[in-house]
């Protein structure tokens, strides 16, 4: 380590190290000053407490940075951590399933449990960035993605089980409260073999960085070198998941303050990052208890650092490196032979079949399967066809809108649910709950579409200032929504029955869906649409490449606003209607392109079509599979959209 | 069974054509369903089966008592009711309350709503709010007799848990569900579980006010809060499987006055957020408790 670029990280640590032990002291004094002979709670709480808790967070603090450093120096990414590559929310995941399922399992390994949903998400998380050749921003993507899918899944477990049970929000959102030292002694030798195991790869990480050729000839073997540092990133962020939940972004916050204050080579990053993290985590645990203690409410520390922690991400989306790459899936299945007509027809008939028997198929009370009669029909008919068309057209402007951003931004993973307009959206029906109170359904529509809208606006302003490159939008969006996630994160911890309705909400559910709605969405529909039609030129040339479109004429800049303007609209409008996370605008177009359309027109249609048919498809199961409860539409669709996208990619691979 | 719904279904079809311009007041019983537990066991109280009633599927865990007849249909998750079966059943009347306002408009196209307020942001004590919406419920559904009958047994019972309080020596008491081995809902005024504690006599060991739902959550070590060496500790079920095990291990925990042998107990759980029929059914479980300590 050289001194002059230890001397900022030093200083940063002693910094938040000795505010840290201000706050401590601050919230300590009256119970150490009391310390003495005899009984007494006060001393108790401070030794099997108080100190236990600064411990666990250290210790917590200091594994999740030194997991962030390893991922981002091993993978050459300013934006890996255990929080933007999915591993920690998959390790929650996992434990949530176990919780419920097999409670079991929790008795004889929690770190077990947690270590197979970090490896899994991991697997999943390095699978999809696979094929991008693991570019930083393709991993993150897919990492973000990942990880918002886990935590929608293990909120709505949370919600269909446990009633009157905050628990799972509880491990959700990060709790490091302790009544004894049982977690931080049991973390320590964990964290600690790993740190020596990190300390060995020290040096072919000093290798490495002389580039890839140059260490490779040096002897080292890149690949083994790569899945050592990985499985001790994933190993480390899981035991901290198993032992306290999911604390976000210490792993990223840390190694970018140690690079910034000014560590370079491996080493120093690695050291610097952990102390960092340490103290950095230490700080905000003390402050949340000092607050939580002025303001005699609970607060989960995991879920604060991710409210303060994810607004870093855009601020360190400009250090990101995205390397264009033209689609190549269009130009693969060129040689097949297709009759888009054709296609296209047999695929709205069978949207068609499925609206039909989505509206005449279902149950009645006391469960029975049953056709819709004809004397039932004026009751029931009514009831559902406006979810149906709801949901096919929530489906159709999601699915165009990921045509859209997929050719924008020549990348297969852009979908609207991961542009951020939902999380908006969700934003603006949160303001409503818990500030107006009990607003209605119209205030609430009006409240998401100016989230939604808002969202878009500071979208644009991104866009503009950084030279409209797309993936720093979509990066956006999705740091966006990780913030929107902790923010109801904290609500759900604190037990508020009414962070249920949120949730609900974000599940993605036509249910309060009414007919005035969908007359709203038809008009949004038709003029989107028409619109993404009368543009498809500019579709057909952008993912050709920046330089090849503007040489055949295409104005850069007005294209991609146009579009991005149309596609955030399409989004908005759709996530109204199931949510900000039902993966469609993903799907649609990849199965649109499967069945073997191509041209932008072409894939449009088809994806609207099958995005409209699948969105209707899944509306119905979750209102008949549980029945009388529901399964959200959105929620359906995500569980399917995840399977359907890891299935894509083996079939490409 | 496909039999007797179609006969249940119809019979609602011709019960609603009977009643035609004043259904409450119909020769046949007026059909009611109600949304929120407390009101559901209020109404078989006043001798009122409904016809369906929300979260039918966890009845068993959380309200426990009274058994709801096996001819109640389940309207599904409250905040979601299933308006197909809902519109299916043709109700006279909708029983809800504020938690659910956001469904009342639609829910009045199907029928005649009626909210009752007992838990509500604007706050205030749960018990006599809960008392005074049994009588507005009686009066709705003419059955004033039957609801003074009720209300009547259950400050019966209160006065009777009193007087075995009294007898048995009043402790106060500091009432949790564990969430996990580290955090508790623990339960205070203005809720129901306190305002039943001030009714009999007992002690509230927990002094800190709460949310209108009158609960707060806290970490375990909260509970060193209390200091009164005769307060007693209990946790209702559902207990999570692995949360005592690991407070055992705890030397905060086990130095706590509540975890002493009797220190603290497990009750089956009575539901926190319902009505007259629940608080009858905690003011029992405590004070049998206390009873079994002195």
């Amino acid at each position: 380590m050289t001194i002059r670029s230890s001397f900022g990280p030093a200083m940063v640590t002693a910094l938040s190290s000795v505010a840290a032990l201000l706050v401590a002291w601050l919230l300590t004094r009256a119970d150490m000053s009391s310390a003495g002979g005899g009984y007494d709670i006060g001393h108790m709480v401070l030794l099997y407490s108080t100190l236990p808790r600064m411990a666990t967070a250290l210790i917590c603090g200091a594994a999740l940075a030194l997991s962030g450093a390893l991922f981002q120096q091993v993978l050459r990414n300013p934006l890996a951590s255990p929080t933007t590559l999915g591993i920690s929310s998959g390790a929650n995941l996992a434990l949530v399933l176990a919780m419920l399922y097999m409670p079991g399992l929790l008795g004889f390994g929690r770190d077990l449990v947690a270590l197979v949903g970090s490896a899994v998400a991991a697997g999943l998380v390095f699978l999809l960035g696979a094929r991008r050749g693991f570019s930083p921003f393709a991993l993150v993507m897919a990492g973000l993605v990942i990880s918002l899918w886990c935590g929608a899944l293990a909120a709505v477990l949370t919600l269909l089980n446990e009633r009157y049970l905050v628990s799972l929000f509880i491990w959700g959102s990060g709790s490091l409260s302790q009544q004894s030292w049982v977690i931080p002694l049991s973390l320590l030798p964990k964290v600690g073999v790993i740190a020596l195991l990190a300390a060995l790869l020290v040096r072919p990480l000093t290798l490495i960085e002389l580039g890839e050729a140059g260490a490779t000839a040096l002897g080292l073997r890149i690949g083994t070198l790569r899945f050592a540092a990985v499985l001790l990133a994933v190993a480390l962020a899981a035991f901290v998941t198993s032992a306290v939940g999911v604390i976000g972004f210490i792993g990223l916050v840390a190694p970018t303050i140690a690079r910034l204050s000014g560590a370079r080579r491996p080493v120093e990053i690695l050291v610097w990052s952990t102390l960092i993290g340490a103290s950095l985590l230490f700080l905000t645990d003390v402050s949340v208890m000092y607050l939580a203690g002025a303001m005699s409410d609970f607060l989960p520390t995991g879920a604060v650092t991710a409210v303060f922690g994810s607004p870093l991400l855009l601020l360190l989306l400009p250090r990101l490196k995205s390397r264009h790459r033209p689609a190549e899936s269009g130009v693969r299945q060129a040689q097949r032979r297709s009759r888009p007509r054709t296609i296209i027809v047999v695929a709205a008939a069978m949207t068609l079949l499925i609206a039909g028997a989505a509206l005449v198929v279902g149950r009645l009370p006391g469960g029975d399967w049953a056709l819709l009669s004809h004397d039932l029909f004026s009751t029931l008919g009514g009831l559902r066809l406006p979810r149906i068309a709801a949901a096919f057209l929530a489906g159709v402007m999601l699915a165009v809108a990921g045509v859209i951003l997929q050719r924008l931004t020549g990348n297969e993973m852009a979908s609207p649910e991961v542009l951020g307009i939902g999380a908006g959206a969700t934003l603006g029906v949160a303001a409503g709950l818990f500030v107006v109170m009990e607003p209605s359904v119209g205030l609430q529509l009006a409240l998401a579409s100016a989230g939604a809208l808002t969202v878009l606006a500071a979208i644009f302003l991104i866009t503009l200032r950084s030279g409209l490159a797309p993936e720093r939008v979509l990066l956006g969006g999705i740091a966006l929504s990780a913030m929107v996630d902790a923010i109801v994160g904290v609500l759900g911890a604190t037990g508020d029955p009414r962070a249920m309705f949120l949730l609900r909400w974000m599940s993605g559910s036509t249910y309060a869906v009414e007919v005035p709605t969908v007359w709203v969405v038809t008009l949004c529909a038709v003029l989107l649409l028409t619109a993404a039609l009368v543009f498809h030129r500019w579709l057909d040339l952008l993912p050709l490449g920046p330089a090849a479109a503007s040489s055949l004429g295409v104005s850069l800049p007005t294209a991609r606003l146009t579009l991005l303007a149309i596609a955030g609209l399409l989004s908005a409008a759709g996530t109204l209607c199931v949510g900000p996370l039902s993966f469609i605008g993903l799907m649609a177009p990849h199965a649109a392109r499967e069945i073997g359309l191509k041209g932008a027109r072409a894939t449009t249609a088809g994806a609207a079509i099958i995005g409209g048919g699948l969105m209707v498809l899944a509306d119905w199961a979750g209102r008949t599979i549980v029945f009388p409860y529901e399964i959200p539409a959105g929620l359906v669709s995500a569980l399917i959209g995840a399977p359907f996208l890891i299935l894509l990619i083996r079939r490409r691979g | 069974m496909p039999h007797m719904h179609r006969r249940t279904f119809m019979a609602g079809l011709a019960a609603g054509l009977l009643q035609g311009a004043c259904p409450l007041f119909a020769a046949e019983a007026p059909r009611i369903v109600s949304l929120d537990y407390g009101l559901s066991s209020t109404l078989l109280s006043l001798g009122v089966v409904p016809a369906g009633i929300a979260d039918l599927a966890d009845w068993h865990i959380w309200v426990v008592e009274p058994e709801m007849p096996p001819s109640v249909v389940d309207l599904g998750a409250a905040m979601q009711v299933n308006f197909e079966v809902l519109a299916a059943l043709k109700p006279d009347l909708i029983l809800t309350t504020p938690y659910l306002e956001q469904l009342k408009p639609k829910l009045e196209t199907v029928a005649t709503v009626l909210q009752l307020d007992i838990y509500a942001p604007d706050g205030g004590d749960i018990l006599p709010k809960a008392i005074a919406a049994t009588r507005k419920l009686g009066a709705a559904i003419g059955r004033t007799a039957e609801a003074e009958d009720f209300i009547g047994k259950a400050e019966a019972t209160f006065d009777a848990c009193s007087a075995r309080v009294n007898r048995a020596g009043p402790r106060p008491l500091a009432l949790v569900n564990l969430l996990d081995a580290r955090h508790a809902r623990i339960y205070s005024s203005p809720g129901l579980y306190d305002n039943v504690l001030a009714r009999i006599g007992i002690p509230n060991a927990w002094t800190d006010k709460s949310n209108y739902w009158g609960f707060d959550t806290i970490g375990i070590e909260d509970l060193s809060k209390v200091r009164d060496p005769e307060a007693r500790l209990i946790i209702f079920e559902p207990v999570p499987p692995d949360a005592l095990p690991t407070l055992a291990e705890s030397p905060l925990w086990n130095t706590l006055p509540f975890s002493r042998p009797g220190g603290y107990a497990i009750l089956p759980g009575a539901l926190m957020f319902g009505m007259v029929n629940e608080a009858v059914r905690f003011a029992g479980l405590v004070t049998d408790y206390l009873e079994t300590v002195s």
